[in-house]
Order: structure tokens, then C-alpha cells, then sequence
């Protein structure tokens, strides 16, 4: 009896996959190896504010990894709608209780920690779609099947985006796309959810939004079985394009210069493009082998903004270089993909849409968050898995991780 | 509800493989472009953030006489200034108001004075230039209750009291826009001094030193962080020291001298143009511009109406009178118009057509020939031989001499004074529409001749030296710091041989007689020990009294010095310009005599 319960132990611990573990603990060894050069001229209590913070953060976040690794599967696939409830309770706290950080509703605090509901709400809200998604009967062929995970995104969409934070929100919306192609949604469906965005985009020109239209409207004929869902598309993107151009002039200065940013970041460069081009100058002075650990000038003589966690990454380019830059891309490609593999081999839908989901949100924040530090993107303040300063995201990347490795199992 | 089995097509999942990889690919050619392919556009970018280049201004050249002592130097001026960012926050205000009763300036004064001078609110902004050194121990011993105050080292330019030599040296500047944007390449930047009158300006090149640079670690917010550890500083190079031939001692002499006058006295060596003392009077005190030229101070110099700030020496537009008597005597005996033996008999006055042309004595002189023409100064001898000379041989002659063109001096803005031609005369007053009676005032020195004393001392010297032309000159040679060793400057040497040896002879027997003889007209000038050549003039001008004119040589064997003296309004030459002349004569040789003694 005991040594069938060592046993099992011991095939549990077999089915672990140690890999993806190993990955996300290089991946945070190194971010605190960039947090510390960053810390080292800073006076010694704000040291002990960034890394000490850092560190507890971590510790809870492997804790709760631990923790995650024994939930049983059938508890998350049970109480995923609640648990997705719970998420939504969580992104409202700080608007039913008034709890206003920085002129916005982001954080939760307690004490000298400070939460920010929306990282932990990416969890709850992937277990919740992917259970929607793996449902027996859910009939992946009607477009009830995207508009049901389109509504679970557009909750804590419209919470998020009133917080404000447009970037966070926007990555519900994103994450969507991955999760319902993965789950077999015709992609014309898929199409169809894009569709507005590109309406959006190519509105600012009257040629490319004239092309647009005519694929569009090739597209939708092609497919107009559905003659009502057609029809109404194509007058939803119509509107869409010609209201474009009207709602960016009434946009504010400030936040057009955000977008426009993103197109010539050195036309202006003490606004907006000024972070963009301190990033880039970190980086681009790093040059092959980088500028070696605690040497980086622009790092250390405060010319690289946000560099604990935005910019974080532009640290790696300018003190480790291109090779640094290589090992971290390698790392996250190595994980990513790992994931991908798990989850294409998992036996239930609902363990590789969960995994899916997870890879979506990892994704988009690594290559987002790089993006805009190599001057790709515009500044969106998304943070870096593993690498950011930040102990909500952190343990939300631990548990996507714990739940990775969790419902990866073979048990 | 019940979990679906996961049968997830291949193709999709290819899909999300090809996605990912497309994204990574793109940052990794983004990051190699960055990185490898701009790398050096980025390492600049990096650099010059992070580095801010402080120049540390070169004190300038000495200035010493021919004699080693030293006319100009440089003193320290400190420069107040502050750092805004230090007085912003809290505190800040009891910081200046402390500050405004040490300096005894208003708060709002300094305030609007570090708004006007803002560079950026990590970068000092100048106060109060040229602080009083009370202010600065005082600022200095409670450093620490003034944090964000600092003080600048400006070296400034500073002179012996023991002279003026006001002309001869020249006053800084600072530099116009047009001469930044002439002499940027050279490194001047504004603010930057640089010689506007005298030899600080004809030697700014020399005089001038190299900046040197400071690099400095600064912060984004320019805060600096102190010196950069991988790049030294650059020491300036001071300019280089100037050695002028003024003999200082006599300079203050002749300065003496021409005390409470306008004129000019220049004393020259006669062989090699080297200029012991050039003095123009009224002259104005260089330590004015040593510092801040107070606006005040700058307009009383440029409004009086005496020109302290003109120098007479070569800017100084005056008829030579008699002395161009000499001119007109050398074109005829040099042509051989008349001989030397060539006499006139004078009464009082030359009759031409119906004008009479008067003799400055009333009562004639009698028969004189050249010689006592030149001694007496006889002006109807020269009304009759003048007659004989037509105008074109005659402005051969003065143009000979160096009149009507510069000296080529090491002073800036000479003038090159004016010798009427037939083609003049023909402008001014029509052809024809001048007559013989214009050549008769020409020939004693009158009319529309005008001469500079720079030009009449280079003149004595060509008579002393029987027609050695040299280059009037005040720089003997300078320190070449990056030689390391003196050089000198060769003045450029020409000569006149178209005039005959027993036309010098006649010419310094004559002006012997004026100076030896009782009845010459410079006999006041007549020295006792060494032998003085000379010829007065007595220039008429409309303004009033004539001025005094004396020009002369000594030649003592081994040295023939030359003199030049002006008295504006001084009445004849042989009075009031005769006396200075051997007042610093003398003083001259009692100098020589002491060294000799020493």
C-alpha cells in the first residue's frame, strides 16, 4: 500500500514536465540578474524595494505554482464559470470600492502590496472559454459559437478598458482569435471577428480601404449561406470604416501621437518618441556582445525610461547584446513551442484550449512588449513574462505555467 | 456538460508553429539590424547622451616690452552662477535670499537674470560676471548653505599700471556675429573675447591660446556625474607671449610728455623699423575693458568728443606743412631740374599772375640756396622751384616716400592719407579748373595733402638711412609654445635709388641747420650730446591754430633713430613739436646711457 503510494508519487513526479519548468526558472534567474544591475546605483532602500519585493513575489509565485500542480483537472473543467465570475469580481473591486491608484482603477492594495486584478483575470478568463469551447454540444459550426466567447470577452473588455488600460483589455480580445481557431471555428468566423479591426486600419486611406471593401465583400459572398449574418457584417464593417476617420480627429492629441509614434519615432524626440528611441539607442549600442553586466550608460544614467519592467528588455540588449538577445528569444521560441506541443497532444479538448489560452497571452505580451522596444510597435506598457518587475503578473504567469504543466500531465 | 475529446487537425496546429516562428523571426531581424547592421549609429547616440563636452578656456599671451617687462597679462575673473534645479525645491528660497544680501542684489534680479541665462535647470546660469573676491570667500566659507551655487574661472585680460599704451596694445572684444561665423573653423564660440584694436587684434592668432575641453558624465536629466573615466581632459594651451619693440620706459615718457595734449609722438629705429615708443594722446585706460565693459563707461569713451579711442598715429589725417618741403626738394635735384647750387632770391612773397604768394617771413630771407632753404624753411625758394617740377614728377616723388599708401604697421584700420595727382585734381576740381597756384601750396605741404604720423616717422627714416625703406613695426617676436622657441618677424626692407648721393648729403646738411643752427627753424630741438637731423612743419588747418610738426633722425654711428611728432593745434613746428621732440630725445638717451652705465 505504502509503496504503491510512493509509486504513484513517483510517476507523478515522472509526469512532470521538467523542461518548461526549467525554461520559466532560467528565464526569472535571468530577470533578476537584469533587476539587480538595474538596482545597483539606486540608494539602498529603493534596492530593497525593487528586488526584495521582486523576491517575496517570486516565492509566492512558486508556491502557488506548487499549489497548482495538484489541483485535479476535473475541479478546474467544474468550476471554470465561476472561477471566470471570480475573475470579473476581481477586475471590479476597485470600482465598487472607490479604490482610485494613480488616477485609475488597476490596482487592489494591500498593505505595501499592491494587486492588479486584470493579470490574474487573463487566467480565470481562459478557463472559462476554454470550457465554453470544449462543451460536448457546443456546435463549433454555427457563429453562436463565436459570439458566446466573444460576450466572455467583452465583459472584462469594457472593465479593463474603463480602467483605463486599452492595451490589457485589447488582449482579451486578441487572445480570442488563437483560441477559438484552435477549437475549430470555421475561419470565416474568425475572419469575421478580425474583419472590423482591418476596416479600422485601412479607413485612413481611400485606396487600400477601397481593396479592403472588395475582399471583403468577395469574401462574404463566398460564404453567404447565411445571407442575415452577411449582410449585417458588411454593414457593421461599412459604418465601421467610414466612422474611422471621424472618431480619430475627435481622439486627443496625445493619444494620436501614441499611434503616429509607431510610424516615424524620430520626428519627435523629446514626446512620445523619445522612450522608442532611448530603447533603440540602448539596444542598438549593445552591439554583439553587449555592454557587459551593470555597464550599460544608458541603463544606469536613467536615459532608458521604464527599465525594470516596460523597457526591461532593452537592458538585456544593452548589456548583453545581440547574443543575449538571442538566448532570451531562444528561451521564450523553446517554451512557446513546448506548450504548443502539450497542448496538441493533450487528451481533452479543455486541457489544450487552456494551454492554448496560455500560450496567447504569453505571446502576445513577449512579442508586444519586445516589439515596442525595438521600436516595431507602439508604446503599449505591456510587461515581459518572467523578465518584468511586477509580482501580479508574475504570479500569473506562474500559474498559466503551473496550469500548463499541470493539465499536461499524462495521468 | 462533459469534455470533449481533443482532436485538434495537424494543419492547425502547423499554423500556430508557423505564426510563432514568423514573429520571432521578425524580432531577430529587427534586433540584428539594430544591433549589428546600426551599431555604430547607436554607440554615437549612446555617446553623446551621456557625454557633455565643457571647454576650459586658454589664458592668452603675455604682452612684454622690447625690454622683458611685461605690459598685458591675465587675471582671474569668477563669474557667480546657479544651478536652477538646486533652488527649486523647498529651502530655495532662503537659499537666495541669503545670496541676494551677499551680492546686494534683488531677488527678482536674480531670478529674472537665471531665467535669462537658462540653458536647462541641471546647467549653471550666470548671475553676476566678474565678482568681487569678498563675495566669493564669503560664498566660498558657507559652501554648504549654498548648494547649487558655483563659480566659473574666466581668465581675463590684465594691464600694467605703469603705462598706458593704450594703441599700441588694443582692448578685447567680444566676438560679433560676423567674425564667429568668419572665424568658427578656428574654434571661437560665442562669448569668446577676441582682439578688436592694436596688436591684441593684428596678433590674435598668436596671442590667442587653445581651449581645452572637460568631459563630463551626465545623467538624462544633465545632471552631472562627474568626469568621464575612458576620456581624459584636454589642458588648454595658453596663447603665446608677444615681445613688442616699445621700450616701456620711454612709452610712459612720452605719454608724460603729451600729457593734457592731442598729438602724437613716435619714436623708430631708422635701420630696421622697430618702433621704441608710439604714444597718441588722448588715449583711455585699458583696464576698462578688462572685465565687463560697463555700458556707461563704453559710451563715454565713444562720445567724447576728443576720441580717445581713435589713434592718431594712423588714423590720423593731418597736412604735413614744411615738412613736405623736403619732397619737393628731392623730385627737383634727384631730376636734375635745378642743381644744387640752384638760388633764389627771397622778398617776402612770390608773385604769381596777379596772386602773391606769401613767405612765412614777411620781411624775405634774402638769397638762399637749398640748403638754407630747408633751414629756414623758406617758402618762396620752394614757390620758385616748385614751378620748375611739373605735378606728375612731383607725386612720383611723394608716392617714393610712402606717402599716400600704409606703412603697412602692425596696427589695424590705417590710413593711407592722400597725395593729389593730376587725375585728383582733374576729379576734384574739373581739367583745367585747377591752376599753378594749387602746385605752389603743394610744394610747402598744403592743400589737399593729407599724411598720417606713421607715414612721416617712416620718412625720417628713409632720410636717415639715405633711402632704406623699412616696415614700421611694434611686434619684435613671440614665444612658439609648440616650437618651443622665439621667433621673429622680418619686417619687409626696400630702398630708393633713384635719388642721387649728393642730394642725401644736401638734405641732412640742411636739416643739421635746422636744428643746430640759431637761425633754423627747430633749434629748440637741438640736443646736447648727439647730433639731431630735423625739419618743423606748421600744418594750417581750418580749424584753428596750425598744428606743430617736427620730424628728425640722430644717427649716433651704430644707431640712427627716427622721431615723428604732432601737436595738433601746437601753433608752429618749431615750437611746441621741436620741444617734444628733444624732451624725448633726450629722455631716450639718458635711458640708453643707464643701460650702458647698468
Amino acid at each position: 500500500m505504502k509503496r504503491r503510494f510512493l509509486g504513484n508519487k513517483l510517476a507523478y513526479m515522472k509526469s512532470i514536465n521538467f523542461v518548461i519548468l526549467a525554461i520559466v526558472l532560467l528565464l526569472t534567474l535571468f530577470g533578476f540578474v537584469v533587476l539587480y544591475s538595474i538596482s545597483i546605483p539606486l540608494k539602498v532602500p529603493f534596492f530593497y524595494k525593487t528586488v526584495g519585493k521582486q523576491l517575496i513575489w517570486w516565492v509566492i509565485s512558486v508556491f502557488v505554482l506548487i499549489m497548482v500542480l495538484f489541483v485535479k483537472k476535473k475541479f478546474l473543467f467544474d468550476n471554470a464559470y465561476f472561477l471566470y465570475a471570480c475573475g470579473l469580481f476581481l477586475l471590479i473591486i476597485p470600482f465598487a470600492f472607490g479604490l482610485k491608484v494613480s488616477e485609475t482603477y488597476r490596482w487592489i492594495k494591500l498593505g505595501t502590496m499592491t494587486i492588479q486584478p486584470s493579470e490574474f483575470a487573463k487566467v480565470f478568463y481562459v478557463l472559462g472559454v476554454a470550457k465554453y469551447l470544449s462543451g460536448e454540444n457546443v456546435a463549433i459550426d454555427s457563429p453562436k459559437s463565436v459570439f458566446i466567447p466573444l460576450f466572455m470577452a467583452a465583459i472584462p473588455f469594457i472593465v479593463i478598458f474603463n480602467q483605463p488600460d486599452l492595451s490589457t483589455a485589447l488582449l482579451f480580445i486578441l487572445t480570442l482569435v488563437p483560441m477559438l481557431f484552435w477549437a475549430g471555428v470555421r475561419t470565416y468566423y474568425i475572419f469575421l471577428l478580425v474583419a472590423p479591426v482591418l476596416s479600422v486600419v485601412t479607413a485612413f486611406n481611400f485606396y487600400t480601404f477601397f481593396a479592403w471593401v472588395i475582399v471583403l465583400l468577395v469574401i462574404l459572398y463566398l460564404n453567404s449561406q447565411n445571407i442575415i449574418l452577411a449582410v449585417s457584417m458588411g454593414i457593421v464593417n461599412f459604418s465601421l470604416g467610414f466612422l474611422t476617420p471621424f472618431i480619430w480627429n475627435n481622439l486627443k492629441p496625445y493619444q494620436q501621437k501614441r499611434i503616429l509614434a509607431m510610424f516615424n519615432v524620430w520626428e519627435d524626440p523629446q514626446g512620445v518618441g523619445y522612450q522608442v528611441i532611448q530603447s533603440q539607442t540602448a539596444i542598438g549600442s549593445g552591439g554583439l556582445f553587449g555592454k557587459g553586466f551593470g555597464k550599460g550608460t544608458q541603463t544606469h544614467l536613467k536615459f532608458l525610461p521604464q527599465q525594470h519592467n516596460d523597457f526591461v528588455f532593452s537592458v538585456v540588449g544593452e548589456e548583453y547584446g545581440f547574443i543575449g538577445v538571442i538566448v532570451v528569444l531562444l528561451l521564450y521560441l523553446v517554451l512557446l513551442l513546448l506548450i504548443l506541443n502539450a497542448a496538441y497532444k493533450a487528451k481533452d479538448r479543455f486541457s489544450s484550449l487552456v494551454m492554448i489560452g496560455a500560450i496567447s497571452f504569453l505571446f502576445l505580451h513577449i512579442f508586444i512588449n519586445i516589439g515596442v522596444t525595438a521600436g516595431l510597435l507602439p508604446v503599449t506598457g505591456l510587461s515581459l513574462p518572467f523578465l518584468s518587475y511586477g509580482g501580479s503578473f508574475l504570479l500569473t504567469c506562474y500559474i498559466f505555467i503551473g496550469l500548463v504543466v499541470n493539465l499536461n500531465r499524462r495521468l | 456538460m462533459i469534455c470533449a475529446q481533443n482532436n485538434v487537425a495537424p494543419g492547425r496546429k502547423n499554423v500556430f508553429r508557423g505564426v510563432i516562428l514568423i514573429f520571432f523571426i521578425v524580432l531577430v531581424v529587427r534586433f540584428y539590424v539594430l544591433q549589428i547592421v546600426q551599431y555604430g549609429r547607436y554607440v554615437e547616440l549612446a555617446e553623446s547622451n551621456r557625454i557633455r563636452i565643457v571647454p576650459i578656456s586658454a589664458p592668452r599671451g603675455n604682452i612684454y616690452d622690447r625690454n622683458g617687462n611685461i605690459l598685458v597679462y591675465n587675471e582671474s575673473q569668477y563669474n557667480l552662477n546657479i544651478i536652477p534645479y538646486e533652488i527649486t525645491g523647498a529651502g530655495g528660497d532662503s537659499i537666495l535670499e541669503k545670496l541676494s544680501t551677499i551680492i546686494k542684489l534683488p531677488i527678482s534680479e536674480i531670478k529674472y537674470r537665471m531665467r535669462k541665462n537658462w540653458r536647462g535647470i541641471f546647467f549653471p546660469a550666470t548671475i553676476c560676471e566678474d565678482i568681487d573676491f569678498n563675495v566669493l570667500t564669503r560664498v566660498e566659507e558657507h559652501k554648504l548653505e549654498f548648494p547649487g551655487v558655483l563659480f566659473t574661472y574666466v581668465p581675463t585680460r590684465a594691464y600694467t599700471d605703469r603705462v598706458r599704451a593704450s594703441h599700441v596694445i588694443g582692448y578685447l572684444r567680444e566676438i560679433d556675429r560676423n567674425s564667429l561665423i568668419k572665424f568658427k573653423k578656428y574654434g571661437y564660440r560665442w562669448g569668446d573675447l577676441i582682439g578688436w584694436r592694436g596688436v591684441e587684434r593684428v596678433y590674435e592668432t598668436i596671442l590667442r591660446g587653445k581651449d581645452g575641453y572637460d568631459y563630463l558624465q551626465v545623467d538624462a536629466h544633465g545632471k552631472v556625474l562627474g568626469e568621464l573615466p575612458e576620456r581624459k581632459k584636454i589642458l588648454p594651451r595658453p596663447g603665446n607671449d608677444l615681445f613688442l619693440t616699445i621700450d616701456m620706459e620711454l612709452q610712459r615718457y612720452c605719454e608724460e610728455v603729451l600729457r593734457d595734449t592731442h598729438g602724437v609722438v613716435i619714436l623708430m629705429n631708422a635701420d630696421n623699423g622697430e618702433i621704441i615708443s608710439l604714444v597718441s594722446k588722448p588715449d583711455y585706460d585699458l583696464s576698462l575693458f578688462s572685465g565687463v565693459v560697463e555700458p556707461e563707461k563704453w559710451n563715454k569713451l565713444t562720445t567724447n568728443p576728443e576720441k580717445p579711442l581713435f589713434n592718431r598715429a594712423t588714423q590720423g589725417l593731418y597736412p604735413p606743412g614744411s615738412v613736405f618741403k623736403l619732397i619737393t626738394l628731392i623730385a627737383a635735384l634727384s631730376e636734375g631740374i635745378v642743381d644744387t647750387n640752384w638760388t633764389v632770391n627771397c622778398h617776402g612773397y612770390y608773385k604769381l599772375g596777379r596772386r602773391y604768394f606769401r613767405c612765412w617771413k614777411w620781411s624775405g630771407h634774402g638769397t638762399v640756396d637749398p640748403v638754407e632753404a630747408v633751414a629756414v624753411s623758406c617758402n618762396v625758394f620752394f614757390y620758385t622751384l616748385v614751378r620748375k617740377v611739373d605735378i606728375d614728377t612731383w607725386y612720383r616723388y611723394a608716392r617714393l616716400f610712402g606717402f599716400g599708401e600704409a606703412t603697412g604697421i602692425d596696427l589695424p584700420a590705417e590710413e593711407e592719407g592722400l597725395v593729389p595727382n593730376r587725375k585728383f585734381l582733374d576729379e576734384k576740381y574739373g581739367e583745367g579748373g585747377w591752376t599753378e597756384g594749387m602746385k605752389l601750396n603743394l610744394a610747402i605741404g598744403q592743400g589737399d595733402l593729407l599724411v598720417t604720423p606713421v607715414q612721416m616717422v617712416k620718412f625720417a627714416a628713409i632720410l636717415a638711412t639715405n633711402g632704406k625703406i623699412v616696415q614700421p613695426h611694434l611686434a619684435m617676436m613671440y614665444y612658439d609654445r609648440i616650437k618651443e622657441r622665439y621667433v621673429h618677424f622680418v619686417p619687409e626692407v626696400d630702398s630708393i635709388t633713384v635719388v642721387p648721393e649728393n642730394v642725401w648729403r644736401i638734405l641732412r646738411k640742411g636739416m643739421y641747420e635746422v636744428v643746430n643752427k640759431k637761425y633754423g627753424t627747430g633749434y629748440l630741438a637741438k640736443l646736447k650730446d648727439v647730433t639731431l637731423y630735423g625739419k618743423t612743419g606748421t600744418a594750417q588747418n581750418p580749424l584753428g591754430e596750425p598744428h606743430s610738426w617736427f620730424i628728425g633722425f640722430t644717427d649716433t654711428g651704430d644707431e640712427k633713430v627716427a622721431i615723428a611728432v604732432i601737436i595738433e593745434h601746437g601753433g608752429s613746428g618749431g615750437s611746441n613739436a621741436a620741444v617734444v621732440a628733444r624732451k624725448v630725445l633726450e629722455h631716450y638717451y639718458r635711458l640708453k646711457a643707464e643701460v650702458v652705465r647698468k
